[in-house]
C-alpha cells in the first residue's frame, strides 16, 4: 500500500493507494467458476497515535487497485498508520509520517 | 457460506480484541450483513439505516458526466452536516453498496474514491447525520465502457 500524509493549516490530506485486483462474485465465476474466490478488500482503517481517523468497510465496487484519499485534523511528525483486510483474511499494514 | 460467516465474526472479533477501546471502528459488513447483498439502492438504504426517507441537500457529489472506463471512475463528495457515517451505492452492479465509512471527530467529511460500474446509472451518497437524519446526493452518469462486468 502507497500512503502519504501532507499536512497543511491542520488538515492532514492522505493519499493512499492499496494494491489489490479487487475480484468480483462475477469475476471469480467466469475466472474459475467459483463465485466464492472473489477477493476484495472489505475493510480499510487508519489510526494516529491509537486513534481512528479514518474506517471504511468496502465491497467489491471499489476500483482494481483502489486509490483513496481522506482528510482529517492532525499534526505535523505525527505517523499514520493504514491497515487493509480482505475477504480472505490477508492483511497489510503501511505507515506514514505526517509532512508539511 | 457458514465457513464465510464464521471467518467474517472471527476476524471482527478479533480486530474487536486488538484494538484498544478508543478506537471507534465498526466493520459495518459484520454488523450490518444485509446492506452488502442488497441489489437495489434503496434496499441497501433501508438494511443500513431502518428508512430510505432522504434529504436531498448539505451533500456535494462530484463525478463525470460520461465515464470513459467503468472501472475506475473517480467519486468526489463532501458533506456540511455533522455525519455518523457515510455510505456510497449505485445500481450499475449486481449489488449496490460501495462502502460506508464511519466518521470520527477528527474527520474532515471530504473523501474521494474510484468505483467500478458495469453499466451506466446513478451513485448515490447517503449521509447518517448526528440528528439522526439521512442526507443525500445522487448523480447519473454515463459509462462507456463497462467496469470488468460488474
Amino acid at each position: 500500500m502507497k500512503v502519504k500524509a501532507k499536512i497543511k493549516d491542520g488538515i492532514v490530506e492522505v493519499k493512499a493507494m492499496a494494491k489489490h485486483d479487487m475480484t468480483t462474485y462475477n469475476q471469480a465465476e467466469k475466472k474459475t467458476g467459483n463465485k466464492d474466490d472473489a477477493n476484495f478488500i472489505t475493510h480499510i482503517t487508519g489510526t494516529v497515535n491509537g486513534e481512528t481517523v479514518i474506517d471504511m468497510s468496502t465491497s467489491q465496487f471499489l476500483s482494481k487497485n483502489p486509490i483513496f484519499k481522506f482528510k482529517f485534523k492532525g499534526k505535523e511528525g505525527d505517523e499514520l498508520i493504514m491497515t487493509w483486510v480482505d475477504r480472505k483474511g490477508n492483511t497489510v499494514t503501511e505507515k506514514a509520517p505526517i509532512k508539511p | 457460506m457458514q465457513r464465510r460467516e464464521f471467518l467474517s465474526l472471527t476476524l471482527g472479533s478479533l480486530a474487536l480484541a486488538v484494538l484498544p477501546a478508543s478506537v471507534r471502528a465498526e466493520d459495518f459488513r459484520v454488523s450490518k450483513p444485509t446492506v452488502w447483498t442488497a441489489h437495489t439502492v434503496d434496499e441497501a438504504i433501508k438494511n443500513m439505516y431502518g428508512t430510505n426517507v432522504l434529504i436531498e441537500q448539505g451533500v456535494t457529489l462530484t463525478a463525470p458526466d460520461v465515464a470513459s472506463n467503468g472501472g475506475a471512475i473517480p467519486v468526489e463528495f463532501s458533506t456540511t452536516v455533522p455525519a455518523k457515517s457515510i455510505a456510497v451505492f449505485q445500481d450499475a452492479n449486481p449489488e449496490a453498496a460501495v462502502c460506508v465509512y464511519s466518521i470520527g471527530d477528527k474527520d474532515v467529511t471530504e473523501y474521494e474514491i474510484k468505483i467500478k460500474m458495469g453499466k451506466s446509472g446513478t451513485i448515490t451518497i447517503v449521509v447518517e447525520g448526528k440528528d439522526g437524519k439521512l442526507y443525500a446526493a445522487k448523480k447519473t452518469l454515463d459509462v462507456a465502457l463497462g467496469g470488468c462486468e460488474g
